[in-house]
């Protein structure tokens, strides 16, 4: 049935193209490598399995996101510019690599968010691309193999997202992608807005806590903000709706998908103004809050998922109001420790530093300076 | 040169027997994978719609209400990602895995003459379909082999070597052979192979006087919506010429 061909040499060409493939490209390649790594106790360098997806971008498996540094506001100009949720990200990203992990000149030039902000504008112009995916991917492979990747996956069809390009470069970019996402999923954090008036007290904060109906110590996913039934709430920044439902738990709620592997969920509403897939402009009325679900009282439970986890969102919110920022809870990696006593999470000082400061209004991730 | 060459092709020639199969293997299940990643976006939507009504129901429960806390996003990622891989890995073991069953010297097995006669006295679900199932896999299979190529070409020459320009139309070049050379050298061998395994199962099936049909249904029916994935991105294909 099937000749046996003369080019030996070629077919074992072809097929060691084959194996190179499966080896880094798919999961059962990566299980033959962490076997292979395992059996003559070489370092494995494979990725876990469930990261072999979506170009292995926002991945809460694969993209450790740092801890946001505290950033010195006295250095950013007066006025915003334009980029400067995505400068922040950027420079928090970079900060946070080793010496050795990128030495580009680029990169090194990344001395403060403004600074960022401003290299990532100039990479977007050079590339002729209008979002921040390919200039932040620029800034840590660059420019050359950035807009390789841009005119691929414009062949291919694809949007200029950071998951499409991540598909056209090779594994050696692999840090660089890790890199890239874990910027675009903090600069989107950044550009957050709040989604009530920002004097909101308080009443639960983000982090363990003794659950105020069951008892049992878990952790609080996100905050929860006192507010009269009825009171209108407002979407983060531009998205689309993920979920909009309805259970006896979390009551009416609704989850809005914001790109970059950011999410926010609005919990216990009176009334959802969304339906499930509807496009939500930054600013606009999703939901009256109310009292539904398990509640103890009328509240909205806001949530902040970056790469899938629950995140402190008072670690995104502008940070230019507060005149002293503690050191934050690690973001994306594990959730703060059990505290002895209930009620004291890891934004619980964030919480009594906004609760005493008090800040404007904030909503649809525009940001002012005081 | 030549002679040289022959006699490398000579000497890898002799070792046929050990990378031909595992090449074909390894080129159905980067096609296999290039279709999971497309349906893994889509399973992520459905564990969500499926989370929505379970929470509906779980959360009039005391007993099964912290069930709905515990599955929150970073659950449906997981378990949407678990679907895609054991996805991927079952059509591994039931379309790729076969092909480990390549031989070039099986004498006793059936010419392609006497299968395909097979195939048109006797149809069967796995017959038809698994031949263009493999097919649309290794095509898959190839073009992502071809990217590999042409990206770590690009990036390598572009780094070191040479301008943006002619980094691109090398590794353009480089990419459009390497994918042909798969193609030519294991692609149809892959779809072959398919055809082959196919017509084993099946006679193996009605010589047990067993319903011949049937044979290979699930491993098709789990195959075939991957296949059909696939098929629908293969604009991606116009690429090399865009």
């Amino acid at each position: 049935m099937f000749a046996r061909a003369q080019r030996g040499f070629v077919d074992f060409l072809a097929a060691a193209l084959c194996v190179w493939a499966a080896a880094y490209y798919t999961p059962a390649g990566a299980l033959v490598r962490s076997a292979i790594a395992r059996l003559i106790s070489s370092v494995d360098e494979t990725r876990p399995l469930l990261a072999y997806y979506s170009g292995g971008v926002y991945d809460s498996h694969d993209v450790q996101v740092p801890v946001p540094p505290v950033i010195d506001t006295t250095a950013l100009p007066s006025g915003l510019l334009p980029g400067s949720a995505i400068g922040r990200g950027v420079w928090a990203t970079v900060s946070k690599l080793p010496p050795s992990a990128n030495q580009r000149a680029e990169v090194k030039a990344v001395t403060s968010p403004a600074e960022a902000a401003v290299i990532i504008d100039r990479l977007k112009r050079e590339l002729g691309v209008e979002t921040d995916d390919a200039a932040v991917l620029s800034l840590f492979t660059s420019t050359p193999v950035a807009a390789y990747a841009v005119q691929r996956a414009r062949a291919e069809g694809r949007p200029i997202t950071l998951e499409s390009l991540a598909l056209q470069l090779p594994p050696t970019s692999r840090a660089a992608i890790q890199a890239a996402s874990a910027s675009l999923t903090l600069g989107t954090a950044y550009s957050l807005g709040w989604p009530v008036v920002t004097s909101t007290p308080v009443t639960s904060p983000f982090g363990y806590r003794i659950h105020p109906i069951t008892g049992a110590q878990q952790l609080h996913s996100g905050v929860d903000l006192a507010l009269a039934i009825g009171t209108d709430v407002r979407v983060v920044a531009d998205g689309v709706v993920r979920r909009a439902s309805e259970d006896d738990l979390n009551g009416r709620l609704v989850i809005v998908d914001h790109g970059h592997g950011v999410a926010t969920a609005y919990c216990h509403n009176t009334e959802l103004l969304v339906e499930n897939g509807a496009h939500v402009k930054a600013g606009q009325v999703i939901s009256r809050s109310g009292n539904t679900g398990r509640s103890t009282g009328p509240h909205l439970h806001y949530q902040l998922n970056l790469a899938s986890k629950p995140t402190d969102p008072f670690v995104f919110r502008d940070q230019r109001t507060v005149p002293e920022l503690p050191s934050a809870a690690p973001v994306g990696v594990e959730p703060p420790k059990p505290p002895t006593q209930p009620g004291r999470g890891s934004s619980a000082e964030l919480k009594a530093i906004f609760d005493k400061v008090g800040t404007k209004p904030d909503i649809g991730g525009t940001e002012t300076l005081p | 040169m030549i002679t040289l060459f022959r006699r490398i092709s000579g000497f890898f020639a002799f070792f046929r027997w050990l990378f031909m199969p595992v090449g074909l293997l390894a080129l159905i299940a980067v096609g296999v994978h290039a279709a999971a990643d497309v349906v893994d976006d889509q399973l992520l939507v459905w564990v969500e719609g499926l989370d929505v009504w379970l929470d509906g129901y779980l959360a009039r429960s005391e007993q099964l209400a912290a069930w709905v806390l515990k599955v929150d996003a970073r659950e449906r990622t997981v378990i949407a990602r678990v679907l895609a891989v054991s996805w991927e890995l079952a059509v591994d073991a039931l379309i790729a895995v076969p092909a480990l069953g390549y031989d070039e010297d099986a004498g006793a097995r059936a010419s392609l003459r006497q299968v395909l006669t097979r195939l048109n006295q006797a149809p069967t679900v796995m017959r038809i379909l698994r031949p263009i199932i493999t097919g649309i896999f290794v095509v898959g299979g190839a073009y992502a082999v071809s990217k590999l190529v042409e990206s770590t070409l690009f990036v390598a020459l572009v780094h070191k070597l040479s301008t943006p320009e002619s980094s691109s139309a090398a590794a353009r070049i480089a990419g459009v052979v390497a994918m042909l050379t798969v193609l030519v050298s294991h692609g149809w061998r892959a779809v072959v192979r398919a055809l082959q395994h196919a017509d084993d199962a099946s006679e193996a099936r009605r010589l047990k006087k067993q319903r011949v049909w049937s044979t290979g249904l699930f491993g098709t029916a789990l195959a075939l919506p991957l296949a059909v994935a696939l098929l629908l991105q293969a604009r991606a294909l116009l690429s090399f010429v865009l």
